[in-house]
Order: structure tokens, then sequence, then C-alpha cells
């Protein structure tokens, strides 16, 4: 089978459905045979997602995550596009503002812990920030990328339709860009569901992060530690198929033919 | 020269140049080669973390290298206690210095250990802002007092202060942190009061910015917080060396126990060679006053762990009564108990 040829539907799920039940049963098999008292089997994991429900906190802990991250990502994208967009429109900004942006950019947002927290204390508003700051770059930097990307000619035929500069980034670049902009912010959430758990490691009481750090703290319970990780991973999955639906909206699509 | 081969070559390069490095600078050879002794002459690593309720690792290590017949365990640094619980569970370390409840807690989990010998008894402080509105303890309720662990003697000293005071459980809201995080968090003003071993009400009160609300002392007479624990396979295979520690740690701790110029030596030491802090927070911690820490007796008593486990249910972080004998073994602590101070001095070392 190649990249080209189209797969059937029940391939499509029987295969991914056959990889993770070999990945579990692997789990199982060398849990066992290792004879490890400390690391948990698929069986108590399970039991552990199963406490972790009876104990009520679990929908709350995944709801402060998201909204975290919604909100943060949110601002992120609102302050995110119009900037990259201004920024690809006018390079001569963009030269200036680029050197401290680059800087900025590889800083991993977990190094702004101490930052954040003198800034905005122990809570809610030093998490936002710090998955802010994880996502709001990628957006900004898609965005530059997909202005400058646009052809020439879709800006000259824009201007002979008498388009004013506004209407001209509105109508032709934007839509032009979108594409690019999909793939950032594709991107950025990614990273903002990264960053949400690390920032709830230290900033806050509450989420899934938090949610790893107190199986930590309860003594031998690497039961609950691996179901929050998988809680992580399997939240994280649903975020990007969500997002990959935008993907297929009619005016983006072109992009990715 | 191709192109492969400089990628290649600069690679290599690259890898051989920063190992090289990290072997000169970073690795810890007397640690790996511990690992390749008979077993007979392995020496057990002890984990510790830089807080003087923890003192007598350091002081043992360090007089027991100057003046003695050379170090009896390998001491290794840690930050907080889900490390230690990490490293001590996964036997990468064989004893470890922890606090008492955590010690019960994960007895009660099933990990192998016993409690062999305590650490310290007082040393432990609940600290507010000095400018802040908080008079009494009373006045805590509502705000957000920072713990070491949920296992710890910290946290059941602020349970014991508000049964005194009249407060229910949930009028304190309890935030678990590395101790070394505190003080820099009370300063910020992150969180309003902390319940923590010394040095860190000293280095609070040293910074002009951290006021003693009150002593362990005050609510729980005979307080005790960080104990030893040794794993049971080295119970079992080494009884010895277990025997070996109990006594070098009860050394310690009647040295320590014998006056200021001992604790002033040991301030000086231990904070340049094992706690990289300032010796001048030690000292105030260890002599401010004298009492402040104590290091003897420091046999387990079984009414004293007796209380802390009824109240660790009481609180809801211990779901079953596990008898004493199970965690503890107090062989050691009596095979201990005809020990005498060391003989070291300050200075003997240098003019050696």
């Amino acid at each position: 089978m190649n990249s080209l040829a189209e797969t059937s539907k029940w391939e499509r799920i029987f295969w991914p459905i056959l990889a993770s039940a070999l990945f579990i049963a692997t789990w199982h098999y060398c849990v066992a045979w290792s004879g490890t008292r400390v690391f948990p089997s698929p069986r108590q994991v399970e039991l552990g997602i199963g406490e972790l429900l009876h104990k009520n906190v679990l929908w709350m802990d995944i709801i402060d995550s998201l909204r975290r991250v919604a909100i943060a990502f949110g601002t992120a994208t609102i302050v995110g596009i119009p900037l990259g967009l201004a920024l690809g429109w006018y390079p001569e900004a963009n030269q200036v503002v680029n050197p401290v942006m680059q800087i900025l950019r590889p800083i991993s947002p977990i190094a702004w812990i101490p930052v954040a927290i003198i800034f905005f204390g122990v809570g809610d508003h030093a998490a936002i920030f710090l998955i802010f700051m994880g996502a709001f770059f990628p957006i900004v930097v898609a965005c530059i990328n997909g202005t400058g990307n646009v052809p020439s000619t879709f800006r000259r035929a824009g201007r002979n339709f008498g388009l004013s500069p506004t209407q001209l980034l509105a109508r032709v670049i934007f839509p032009a860009a979108l594409p690019q902009i999909i793939v950032g912010l594709r991107l950025a959430l990614g990273i903002a569901w990264l960053v949400v758990v690390a920032a709830e490691m230290v900033a806050v009481d509450s989420g899934l992060g938090y949610l790893i750090i107190d199986s930590r703290n309860s003594g031998k319970r690497y039961d609950l530690v691996v179901a929050a990780m998988i809680l992580i991973g399997v939240l994280g999955l649903i975020l990007d198929l969500c997002f990959r639906r935008l993907e297929k909206i009619k005016s983006v699509r072109w992009g990715f033919q | 020269m191709s192109l492969k081969k400089k990628i290649l070559i600069s690679s290599v390069g690259w890898v051989v140049l920063i190992s090289g490095l990290h072997a000169y600078m970073n690795v810890n050879w007397p640690a790996i080669l511990n690992d390749y002794r008979p077993l007979a002459q392995r020496k057990i690593t002890v984990a510790y973390i830089p807080v003087t309720c923890q003192l007598t690792c350091p002081v043992t290590d360090y007089i027991s290298k100057v003046s003695e017949g050379g170090e009896i365990f390998m001491p290794r640094l840690f930050q907080g206690f889900p490390e230690i619980k990490e490293a001590l569970i996964s036997n990468r370390v064989q004893a470890a210095f922890i606090v008492a409840p955590l010690a019960i807690a994960l007895a009660a989990q099933g990990v192998p250990i016993k409690v062999v010998y305590l650490g310290h008894r007082y040393g432990s402080a609940v600290v507010v802002r000095k400018d802040g509105p908080i008079k009494t303890f009373a006045d805590l309720r509502g705000r957000t007092v920072a713990i070491p662990s949920r296992f710890s003697d910290e946290r059941l000293l602020l349970f014991r202060a508000m049964k005194v005071w009249g407060l229910k459980p949930g009028d304190l809201k309890m935030v678990e942190m590395a101790p070394p995080d505190v003080s820099g968090a009370l300063a910020a003003g992150a969180i309003d009061g902390f319940s923590m071993g010394e040095p860190f009400p000293s280095q609070a009160e040293m910074g002009g910015y951290g006021r003693i609300l009150f002593q362990a002392r005050d609510y729980w007479p005979d307080y005790m917080s960080c104990i030893l624990v040794v794993r049971q396979d080295l119970i079992d295979k080494r009884p010895e060396v277990v025997q070996e520690l109990v006594d070098g740690i009860a050394r310690s701790g009647l040295w320590l126990d014998k006056g200021k110029t001992n604790r002033e030596d040991a301030a000086d030491f231990v904070g340049r060679f094992y706690y990289r802090q300032k010796p001048a927070l030690l000292r105030w911690a260890l002599t401010k006053p004298m009492d402040r820490v104590v290091y003897s007796p420091l046999a387990p008593r079984k009414p004293d762990f007796d209380m802390v486990r009824d109240l660790m249910i009481e609180t809801g972080v211990l779901n079953k009564k596990i008898p004493f004998e199970d965690y503890a073994d107090t062989r050691f602590s009596d095979g201990a108990i005809s020990q005498t101070a060391w003989k070291y001095e300050a200075g003997i070392a240098s003019a050696k």
C-alpha cells in the first residue's frame, strides 16, 4: 500500500484499533513479565480512571484545563492574527520587530514560570499567560509567512479592482493566507495543550496537570498518574481532530490540495 | 572533503566533546564506582533534602570523612519529597530522610520500608508575613498556607492548632510546595503563610518579610518531623550497615547538642559543602535559640507515631490503622543507645 492508494473504510478503523490493542497487550505483558510492583498495568490504570471519575474531580479538572486553553488560545488568536497580518503586510515593520520576536520565540513557556508568578501570582492568570506565550508566536509567524507568500498578482489584481488597503487585507490577503494560518493555529493549539499541563503543575490547584502532581503526591499511586497521562493524550487527540475539521471548510480546503 | 564526511566528522566531534566535558564536569565518579564494588563493600545511598531536620545526615558524612575511618554512606541531595519517594520506591536509594506521615503512608501502601531512627525533634514553625494582617492563628481563616506534603507533620501541626483555635478543616487552604520555594512565595505574596521545617522559617525571618507565628512545640510537645527510613531488603541482608548508619546519626545528634561551637561549625560546613545555603542562615536556625531544633534523643517511640497515625486517619490521608511494628524497627535505635558524641572538633580537619 502506498500513500496514493485509497484506504477502505473498514481499514481506517481496523488498523488503528489493532495497533492500540497491540500496544496495550505489550504494556500488560511487560508489566507482568518484569514483575514490577510500582508501574501499573492497563487494568490498574482503568481502575484508576474509574476512581478518578468516582471522586468527581475529573470533570472539573478537564473543564478547567479546557477553559484555560480556550481563553489563552483565543486571546493568542485575537492578538496574533491581526499582528501577524500587519507585520506581513509591512515588511519594514517586520524587520524592526523580527529580531526581538526571534529571541523570544525559542524560550520555552515553562521558562516563563517564575516571571509569570511574579507578574500574576499563583493562580489562573499565570497559567493562562504561560499558555498564551506558547501559542502566540506560532500564530504570528504563520500569519507573517502566509501574508508574505500571497502572490503579488493577487495584490495587484485587488488594487486594480479599486480596493482600499483595509479591504485588500480583509478580502484578498487574509483568505489567500488562511490555509497557512490554519496550519499555524493547529500547531499553536498543540503547543497550548502541552503547556497547560506543565503550567498547571506549578501555578494552580485544578486541571489535568494538577491531577498528575496531585496523584504523584499521594504516595505510591502511579496508576492515577498514568491514568491522568492517558486522559491528557486522549483529550489532546480529540482537540486536534476537531481542529482538523476546520481544514475541510471550503474556503481553506483549496490550500491543502 | 565531501559534505557527507564533513557532517559525519562534525557530529562525531560534537558528541565526543560534549561527552568529554560531561565526564569531566558533571559525573559523580565515586557514586558510579560504588556500584561496581562487591556487595559487602558497597556503600548505601542516603537521600536527604536541605532542611535542618535532616542535618545529622551531612554532619555524619562530613565528620566520618574528615576525622574517622572514611565515609560510611553516600549522601544524595534532593530538593523535595516526591523525588525522594520515587527514588526510594524504585530502590535508587536504600535509605532516606522523609517526613514521618509519608513513611507511614508508604508502608501502608505496601512499600517495603522501615523507620529506624528520627532526624530531630522540633524545628518546624508556622510563618506569616511580618507586616501582614495575620496576628493570631484565627486570622489565617480562609487564607492559603504552604505545606511540604499532604503526608507531613507540618500539615498535622496546622490541624492541631486549628483544633485549639476552633477552626474547621476547610477553613485553611493548604497547598503543597517544595520547601526551598516557600520563602520566595511568601515574600512575593503568593501565599499567606507556610508551615515548614528550618531553615526556611529562619530564612523568612532573616529576610525581614516573615514572622514566626508559632513554633511546633507550642502546639505539639515532643514534635518530630523528619525520620530515617531504610528499605526492608537492606535490613534483611546487611543489618550491620544499617546499624553503622544509625550509630553515625546518633553520634552526630549528640555532637550537635553538645554546644554552640559545634552547631556553628556544622552550620559552616553543611552550608558550604552540602546544602549550598548561606552558613549565616543555618547558624541562625541552629542557634537562635539553641533549642529551636534538638537532635537527641532520637529513638522512635511508639506513642509519638501512634499519635501521628491517628491524626492522619482523622484528617483523611490514611485509611487503615497500621500498627507501629509494621513500619518501624527499633532494634537499631536500641543498638545505638550507648553511642557517644563524635570526638571531632572544629579545626581538626585542617590541622591534620
